[in-house]
């Protein structure tokens, strides 16, 4: 194995990272600034790991905490990425590797180093460690077992992470993979809520599901930490047998590369599709432009799956928030938040960055007799009726499930809800569009190429939608339904304003938007 | 252009750029790596505003919001500008339709454009197309309106010589017909074979030399510093510092 081409590559990705931040003037405090707040971050991390160490000794329970802290540790790990895509932008593709005297082993053992260099896993690094050192300090507990053990589990939660993620890159780019994709994310977002009770109610089940539970790698981790002899070394052992089996899959699934959706074989030239008519609905001038961008969405594998995922998101949000009693305090209030999701969930990450993956295409706009600013607004009114599609059909689901008698206010109030959502992100996501352009992948199902500010938008929106009803407390009330329309009629204001300001904005900022998309910037 | 200057912060790209290019003329502009070819041409089609400096275009003063000749020019961007997610025909039909073209029109060009440039797999998208292949589409789509003036930025370059003669056949009969291309290519012969008159600018975007070059396909010479120059090639590599330099490792 070239080590020493692998430890030149990992402090090129840092140099790299390095040499980004400096291009963009006036980012290199930014970007001490921000690495310093991580380090204090990854401290209070390591803090909360340690906390627990503590309470796992002082409980007198320490597998069985270690065992809890680390099994959530793994699967936030494991589904926070490849949800938000936290660590999973590949820095050097196989193909960029193949130019350095490098074997095929050797360029998979450098990308997935590489891969593990991001800095979003030595946060869930900083956590698991803090866990080692409380039971080291606070108890009579190995801390070389216990490291060991950790950094075996730190590589089996990024190898899985790595597996799904190219098992769903390659499903979304079969005919049927995002109804697959769409299927398991179903039944996963039902798994919490029908397994507790289930689990609650039959003892026999629960003992069942720890026997299996055991032969995990968080379950093997903790195992290795807690104990010693052979006990230690069985713990160890699986979580090294888990390693290499999902490197063996990873290495299987990545020499099977996802190949590009296929159109029908018998596919002809179609001079009008329905598309193109609901495009016509913007007038001559627009329908063009609005067509291509209802298209650019359509045909996105990220677009569809979020698209599909938002309808069970919304149901998981409904169903889990609403069974908190004292802090949600009913369905209605944890639907208020969920719906509006559905209204940007889909388009949210093309919206907030709508010519990041267009590439060189974006000079095409310019080109073109008419106003270059057409093309934005064309962008986002795609992107306004494509999530806008999706608020009766939600609307109507929570009506089906909604508590009897049903109130028809219960209904109307998250639905003025979501289209408050519906126009305020759109409107934000011009302005996001043209200040924090990144250029980013079509191709990409999975990982996160949006800017800070996309980013800042994207989740900062979702995590607005849950908790602004909440903070609205008991003026959450079906019987003050109209309370939710001035926000409504504000935020289409808004919209309208965006759309206008945005528009006149937008041709300064052409020059900036083409360095970025073009790698100069 | 007069006195055309393009600036990105401190760096100068274009430096005080006149010329003129007469209608109906095939005029080859032409410099090394980085002398600023593209950003001109950018800054000719709308792409980018010039920091100083004037542009006229079929007699008119031209801005980035000038709708009406921007109906009258066609452009091949150095990036080809394609909307890969599409397919050619959506694509080709998408472009004649922002031009204006009328529905009937619109999909008789694109059909005869894709059986003429061997574009007829509807199964691909553009982003699935060979190099080649997206030029050829980035052609269509700077002609399929018809303009009056054509822009074409390395526009034979990965395309196969079958398509490299159809295109240059095309644009002989377009400037036959009094319309003007203004084209930017490093493969000297084929300018010096299909250009009348050239330009050659140096870093940063400073214009050196212009002129017809019609002299050469008669076996004559370019005079130019006291020097007679047999070919474009002899005349670029002296204008713009002929350079050799031996690496006794390689």
């Amino acid at each position: 194995m070239n080590w020493k081409r692998i430890g030149d590559l990992i402090r090129l990705r840092y140099k790299l990272m390095w040499a980004r931040t400096r291009l963009r003037s006036g980012k290199i405090a930014l970007f001490a600034i921000g690495y310093l707040l991580v380090a204090l971050l990854a401290a209070l991390l390591a803090a909360g790991g340690l906390g627990a160490g503590i309470l796992a000794i002082r409980t007198g329970q320490a597998e069985r905490m270690a065992q809890v802290v680390l099994s959530g540790l793994f699967v936030n790990a494991v589904f926070g990425s490849v949800l938000l895509g936290f660590g999973m932008n590949a820095v050097f593709g196989d193909v960029e590797l193949r130019r350095f005297p490098l074997r095929r082993r050797e360029r998979f053992v450098a990308r997935h180093f590489l891969g593990m260099a991001d800095p979003f896993w030595f946060f869930i690094l900083a956590l698991e460690a803090g866990l080692v050192v409380g039971l080291y300090v606070y108890g009579t507990y190995s801390f070389w077992y216990g490291a060991l053990a950790v950094l075996l589990l730190h590589v089996c939660s990024y190898l899985l992470t790595r597996v799904v993620g190219v098992w769903a890159e390659n499903l979304m780019n079969t005919r049927s993979g995002s109804m697959v994709v769409l299927g398991l994310i179903l039944a996963l977002s039902l798994v919490p809520g029908t397994l507790m009770p289930m689990l609650k109610k039959n003892p026999a089940l629960a003992a069942g599901s720890l026997a299996v539970l055991r032969y995990t790698p968080p379950f093997g981790a903790a195992a290795a930490m807690t104990h010693q002899g052979p006990r230690a070394f069985l713990g160890m052992g699986l979580i090294a047998l888990w390693a290499v089996g999902l490197a063996a899959v990873l290495a299987a699934l990545e020499r099977r590369p996802a190949g590009r959706r296929q159109a029908a074989a018998n596919v002809g030239v179609a001079w009008e599709s329905p598309l193109d008519r609901v495009a016509s609905l913007f007038g001559p001038r627009m329908a063009p432009l609005v067509g291509y961008w209802l298209r650019f969405y359509l045909r996105n594998n990220r677009f569809r799956m979020l698209y599909l995922f938002s309808l069970p998101l919304a149901a998981f949000i409904v169903y889990n928030l609403g069974q908190i009693p004292k802090w949600v305090a009913s369905p209605f209030v944890a639907a208020l938040g969920a719906l509006p999701i559905v209204a940007f969930m889909g388009t949210s990450r093309i919206a907030v960055n709508q010519y990041g993956y267009a590439g060189g295409a974006f000079r095409r706009f310019f080109l073109f007799p008419t106003d270059s600013a057409a093309s934005l607004r064309a962008g986002s009114y795609a992107a306004v009726l494509l999530s806008a599609a999706m608020i009766p059909p939600t609307a109507i689901l929570w009506a089906v499930f909604a508590p009897r008698p049903l109130d028809p206010r219960v209904v109307l109030m998250p639905a003025i809800d979501a289209v408050t959502a519906l126009f305020a992100f759109h409107a934000i996501g011009l302005w996001t569009t043209l200040y924090g352009p990144r250029r980013g992948d079509y191709d990409k199902s999975i990982g996160n190429d949006l800017s800070l500010m996309g980013n800042i938008v994207v989740i900062g929106s979702t995590f607005a939608c849950i908790f602004a009803p909440i903070a609205l407390g008991r003026a959450a009330t079906p019987a003050n339904w109209w309370l939710a329309l001035p926000p409504a009629a504000l935020a289409a204001a808004f919209y309208a304003a965006s759309l206008r300001g945005a528009s006149a904005v937008f041709p300064g900022r052409r020059e900036r938007l083409l360095a970025v998309l073009e790698g100069k910037a | 252009m007069t006195n055309l200057v393009k600036r990105y912060g401190q760096t100068l790209a274009v430096d005080s750029l006149s010329l003129s290019v007469p209608q109906g003329s095939m005029f080859g502009f032409l410099g090394p790596n980085g002398s600023g070819k593209s950003t001109t041409i950018g800054c000719l089609t709308g792409l980018l505003d010039p920091t100083a400096g004037s542009v006229e275009i079929l007699g008119s003063p031209f801005t980035a919001e000038s709708a009406g000749l921007k109906r009258r020019m066609g452009v091949m961007p150095e990036t080809l500008g394609l909307f890969d997610p599409l397919y050619a025909h959506e694509f080709l039909a998408f472009v004649a339709r922002m031009y204006g073209l009328e529905e009937s029109d619109v999909r008789r060009r694109v059909t005869e454009l894709l059986a003429a440039l061997d574009l007829t797999d509807a199964r691909k998208t553009l982003a699935e197309f060979s190099t080649g292949m997206r030029k050829r589409v980035a052609f269509a789509a700077s002609v399929i309106h018809s303009p009056d003036v054509l822009f074409l930025d390395e526009p034979f370059e990965s395309i196969d010589p079958a398509g490299v003669a159809l295109l240059k056949q095309w644009l002989r009969r377009f400037t036959e017909q009094g319309r003007t291309v203004f084209i930017t290519s490093h493969v000297l012969e084929t300018v010096e074979r299909l250009c009348d008159r050239v330009a050659i600018i140096t870093k940063p975007g400073k214009l050196v030399w212009q002129g017809g070059i019609t002299v050469l396909a008669g076996e004559g010479a370019i005079h130019h510093d006291g020097k007679d120059f047999g070919s474009l090639e002899a005349l670029f590599l002296h204008l713009t510092g002929e350079r050799y330099t031996d690496l006794n490792w390689l």
